[in-house]
Order: C-alpha cells, then structure tokens, then sequence
C-alpha cells in the first residue's frame, strides 16, 4: 500500500509566522503596558520578551495605525543622542483594548490547550523518546 | 557611531525616495514619517554590531516603496476615517479597490451615487441659470418614447418637470452625495481590514 504523502513543510512554517504576525498589534500595546517606548525600543522589547517576528518595516506604519484608532499618542521628544526621538504611550482607551484584547487570549489559549492536550502528550513522550 | 560619509549618502537616498513615495500624503504626515524613519536609522545604526550596519538596517524596513504602501495605506485609511473629507475618502476607496473585491464594489456604487447625485445637483442649478434650455425632456409617441437631459430644448419634446427640476434637482441631487458619502464612510469603517502584515 502507498505511504501517506506527508504534508509540505512549509505549510506549518507558514501558519507559524502568520500566528505570530497576528500577535503584532497585542504585542505591542502589552510592550506600551509599563510607559511610554519609541519605536527600536518597542523593537527590541518585543525581539527579547517574545517569541514574535518582528518585521521592523512593519511596526512603524502599525503604530501609524493604533495612533489613528486613538490607541496610543505620539510625542516628539529631545534625547541625549542628538535627535529628537517619538515615543509612543498608551491612551485610555489603548489600555481598555489591550486588557480586553489580553482576556480574549488568554480564554482562546486555555480552550486550546485544553483542546490540543492528547497531542501535546503525545509530543512530550517523542521528546523524551529522543533524549539519550 | 556617527554615519560615514557612504553610509549617509545612502541614507539620504532611501529617505529622499520614501519622501517621494509618500508625496499624495499631507506634508504633515510626510515629515513625520520620514523623521521617525531618519531617527530609527541613526539609532539602529549607533552602535558597532554588524547586523545593524547601514545596509542591514534598510533591508529590514524593506524597499522605500514597501514601506511607503504600508503607510499610504494606514494614511489614507486614517483620514478617511478621521477628517471625513470626501477627497480623501474617494481616494481611500480607490486604494481599497485596488486591495480587494468588496473594495472594488463599494467604488464603483460610489461612482455611480456622485455621477447621479452631482448630475441632477447640475441640472437643479443649470435650470435657474438657464430655465429655457435646461430641463428633462421626453417626447413619447404611439410607436416609441425617448427621454433626454438636453440643454436647447427638444423639438416636439415636453418639458417634463418645469420649474420643479430646480427643487428635485438640488434636494435630490445634494441627498444623493450626501448619501453616497456617508455610504463610503460607512463601508470603510465596517468592512476595511488592514491587510496581513508582510
């Protein structure tokens, strides 16, 4: 009997970084949560606190976005470094959005987990299968 | 670090470029964008890694126009929404048309709504101007019927509204582009998604 073609690699790959993309937005007013970040600082909070990819090109037109929505405000502020830098805080209504966006979350991750628990059993007993 | 004399060069050049790309944007706009940019550029590019030389750096916002599209997109989107002017909610549906299907919909019964709307708003206004050559004018006979929005007069014709064009026209005319507005307006607010970001 012919084998079951396995299903493309890349298919997984790409459900993957359109999963994270759409974390972006989240991800970002989570990073505002604690105060005001220009846009490489936003950068480099989420490069170290997530597992995002973040495309640099694309977070200055988001932030462009959730500052039209009225979800954060911008400011130009001088620095030390020469030049003037934008920071970015939330507004009220951003911090509104963020907790609801975080309880939406977290309610769709625990239905999940619970739903994916006999395969995330399944695939800790591979991993322990393959350690020496 | 400050930037060599090379890399500056290029630097100006991406940002001249995105300047030009982003041109049908408010100079307002425009000069923000292209600071933060310019500022992203020289901060990323401070210090001594690698991996956030010049060259890096510019490819990872991508090509002028890449980043421009994503801006012009969000920019007109948030003047639309915004400012409610109908010069740029017309020409927040023409990009939205070139996105996508219900885009291309909602243009077209936009076009249709201002061509009627401005239509009989014209000939509401062309009547006081011109009463005698301005009017909707049919001519029926047992074989057939023709109607005709004609400046001159029509020869055996009947002038089928009179001074009644003037009020019909304008009040019908003018609801009818205010309609055709709030229904854009509407459209773009309920039905616009940002695409997925690339």
């Amino acid at each position: 009997m012919k084998e079951p073609t396995p299903p493309a690699p890349d298919n997984a790959e790409k459900w993957e970084v359109q999963l994270r993309k759409g974390s972006l937005e989240l991800a970002i007013l989570a990073a505002l949560w604690e105060g005001r970040l220009y846009g490489l600082e936003i950068l480099r909070h989420l490069e170290a606190n997530s597992d995002l990819i973040v495309v640099e090109g694309t977070v200055y037109p988001l932030l462009s976005r959730l500052r039209a929505l009225g979800l954060v405000e911008s400011q130009w502020v001088e620095s030390d470094s020469g030049h003037p830098r934008k920071y970015y805080r939330l507004t009220d209504a951003g911090r509104l959005r963020a907790v609801e966006m975080a309880r939406i979350w977290a309610r769709f991750s625990a239905s999940m987990n619970d739903l994916l628990s006999p395969l995330i059993r399944e695939t800790k007993k591979e991993l322990r299968k393959e350690e020496p | 670090m400050t930037p060599t004399a090379e890399s500056q060069k290029t630097i100006d050049a991406y940002l001249a470029a995105l300047r030009k790309q982003l041109r049908d944007l408010m100079d307002e706009d425009v000069k923000d964008i292209v600071e933060e940019i310019r500022t992203h550029i020289l901060d990323k590019t401070s210090g001594d890694d690698p991996a956030d030389s010049v060259p890096c750096t510019l490819a990872a916002l991508g090509t002028p126009e890449e980043l421009a599209s994503r801006h012009r997109t969000e920019g007109l989107l948030k003047r639309a929404r915004m400012a409610r002017s109908p010069g740029y909610l017309v020409r927040s549906l023409l990009r939205w048309a070139a996105l996508s299907i219900a885009g291309i919909i909602v243009f077209l019964i936009s076009v249709l709504g201002y061509c009627l709307g401005g239509g009989l708003f014209i000939l509401g206004a062309l009547k006081l101007i011109s009463p005698h050559k301005t009017g909707i004018w049919g001519v029926f006979t047992s074989h057939n019927w023709s109607l005709a929005f004609q400046s001159g007069g029509q020869n055996g014709g009947k002038d089928l509204l009179g001074w009644w064009l003037v009020p019909i026209g304008l009040i019908l005319g003018g609801a009818l582009l205010f309609l055709t507005f709030r229904f854009g307006l509407w459209s773009i607010r309920k039905f616009w998604r940002p695409r997925a970001w690339r």
